[in-house]
């Protein structure tokens, strides 16, 4: 009983007004963009990681620079999910 | 019953990232003592590690701080501006001191709060980058000849800088910026919230009413573990490519060529 | 207890029956939704704090901290190069030394050989040339000797021949009563003596 009146206190609150559905309508929008937002650059890191292996297998005399070139890689890749994480964030308050 | 666990309330965001003031109103929260307390503690391991014997082999501070300044100079300057940035080495030692000791509180017991999951600390630091890089362009090859480099780059057919010009101008003078501010920020953020979540979970758990489900929390209980191993990690990771990001910057605008 | 109940009806239509106090809470709820400052937005005093303390940090660093530390390390880095190059130098000298103590050493040695064989050589010169004096001495001795004893035999064999010849004389005085010719009974002695004591 005690949960039961709890999910509707959850539910409740999200579903107060008009203004309220709205965000209710944003907070699920914005989770699915972010989930969206994680395909690309997953598959991306993942090619990167991929291909650095490769090559650092291949010349580990090189391994170095393949790394520090892997990370930068990883970070302009890395930038679209977290730029999608914020969109998140941002339609659920702004 | 399993419904206390499916009625677990997340606290609101705004509960867990900002903090209350310590003295006044609007003087120093939780963010800003870190902030000053890795200032401090920075300053104090380069200030002990300067007053040392330089003679003698290192120890303690002075170790630190040289494996400091090797792994900037090794590992970040020759590795993307060559020996002519070797200048940079005290600019970016401190951003990458002062940025990893940023993250760790987001990892030590108690603290628990990383100072870089606010939009502050790395909104300041990247817009510093950000003019950082431009000036020392404007001062290496003249404001005309750089802003013709990065607006107009060279070895492009001239029909195509209609299209180039824009984006060149968004990507290097707006994207840059923000995107080195939103990776450091975003990154601590979405740890300190997985931490949040798994530490709430595990103790909702192993308080529930219904007994069989204490044995539960031991699951997330683990992925917290492992999560705050992982934050190690990604506090080193992201104090590094923030750090090598900014020498990237420095490097292609000071030497317009690479 | 409360009763949500949510209907189409044209439009949305939301029909929430609550107590007082799920009310209070849910209006608070709401409000903070609306109304709380973003998260993601920067805080002037985060702000402020964070920058003045990096830039203390940054303008330290640049001072006094990175020059004296790198000043250290350079030094310690060149006293290790030093000695590096002075233990290389030693080592070189050491090398150069030793690759002349072995050549001194080789031509002693060829020199000890040289002199070792001329001595040889002397040596054998000398051996061969006293055994030659020697050999020749002793042929000398030797044909001075035979030539000794061939002329003591002779004379023997005349001392012999002439007390035979005398004794024969004697006796064939004796036995004829005169003296015989001493030509021919040295003569048949000679013969006697060549022919006889064989026969």
């Amino acid at each position: 009983m005690e949960a039961l009146a709890r999910i509707a206190k959850v539910a409740a609150a999200a579903g107060a007004s008009a203004a309220d559905a709205k965000n209710n309508a944003a907070a699920g929008s914005a989770g699915f963009a972010y989930g969206l937002a994680a395909i690309g650059p997953g598959i991306g890191i993942g090619l990167i990681f991929g291909s650095a292996i490769e090559s650092m297998a291949r010349q580990p005399e090189s391994a170095g620079m393949v790394r520090t070139t892997m990370f930068l890689g990883i970070a302009f890749t890395e930038a679209l999910a977290l730029i999608g994480f914020v969109v998140f964030i941002l339609l659920k308050y702004a | 019953m399993m419904s206390n666990v499916i009625a677990f309330e997340f606290p609101p965001i705004n509960e867990l990232l900002r903090w209350k003031d310590v003295w006044a109103a609007g003087s120093l929260n939780k963010v800003g003592l870190i902030a000053v307390a890795s200032a401090l503690i920075g300053i104090f391991v380069f200030m002990s590690a300067a007053n040392k014997n330089p003679k003698v082999a290192p120890t303690g501070t002075r170790n630190l701080a040289e494996v400091a300044v090797e792994f900037i100079e090794d590992n970040i300057i020759m590795q993307t501006m060559g020996r002519d940035g070797l200048g940079w080495t005290p600019f970016l030692l401190t951003l990458f001191v002062f940025i990893y000791l940023c993250n760790l509180p987001g990892i030590i017991p108690l603290l628990q709060m990383p100072a870089t999951a606010r939009m502050a600390i790395p909104m300041f630091l990247a817009v510093l980058v950000w003019v950082i890089f431009n000036f020392s362009g404007i001062k290496h090859q003249g404001f005309f000849t750089y802003f013709k480099n990065v607006l107009f780059p060279p070895g492009v057919p001239k029909a195509l800088y209609i299209l180039v010009t824009p984006i060149e101008f968004i990507s290097t003078l707006i994207v840059r910026p923000f995107s080195m501010a939103v990776r450091l920020f975003a990154n601590m953020l979405a740890g300190h919230l997985l931490l949040v979540i798994f530490a709430l979970l595990s103790e909702a758990l192993l308080q529930a009413r219904d007994k069989i489900l204490i044995p539960v929390g031991i699951l997330p209980l683990f992925m917290l573990l492992f999560l705050t191993a992982f934050e190690v990690l990604v506090g080193f990771l992201q104090a590094y490519i923030f750090t090598i990001l900014a020498a990237v910057y420095i490097a292609g605008a000071t030497h317009p060529e690479h | 207890m409360i009763v949500h109940v949510t209907t189409w009806h044209g439009e949305l239509v939301q029909v929430r029956v609550a107590t007082e106090e799920q009310t209070d809470s849910a209006a608070s709820t709401s409000e903070a939704a609306t109304s709380a400052p973003n998260p993601i937005a920067p805080e002037p005093k985060e702000l402020l704090w964070g920058a003045g303390s990096f830039l203390v940090f940054l303008v330290l660093m640049r001072l006094y901290m990175f020059p004296k530390i790198k000043k250290g390390m350079d030094a310690r880095y060149n006293g290790i190069r030093e000695d590096l190059e002075q233990a290389d130098a030693t080592r070189l000298a050491a090398k150069s030394d030793v690759v002349a103590y072995e050549a001194a050493l080789v031509g002693v040695r060829a020199e000890a050989a040289a002199r070792v064989d001329k001595a040889r050589q002397t040596l054998d010169q000398e051996r061969t040339a006293l055994m030659a004096d020697a050999t020749a001495r002793n042929g000398a001795k030797r044909q001075a000797a035979e030539a000794e004893i061939s002329a003591a035999r002779v004379a023997v064999r005349d001392q012999v021949a002439a007390a035979v010849a005398s004794v024969t004389e004697r006796t064939a005085q004796l036995a004829v009563g005169k003296k015989p010719d001493a030509s021919v009974v040295a003569q048949a002695v000679q013969q006697a003596m060549q022919t006889g004591g064989r026969s």
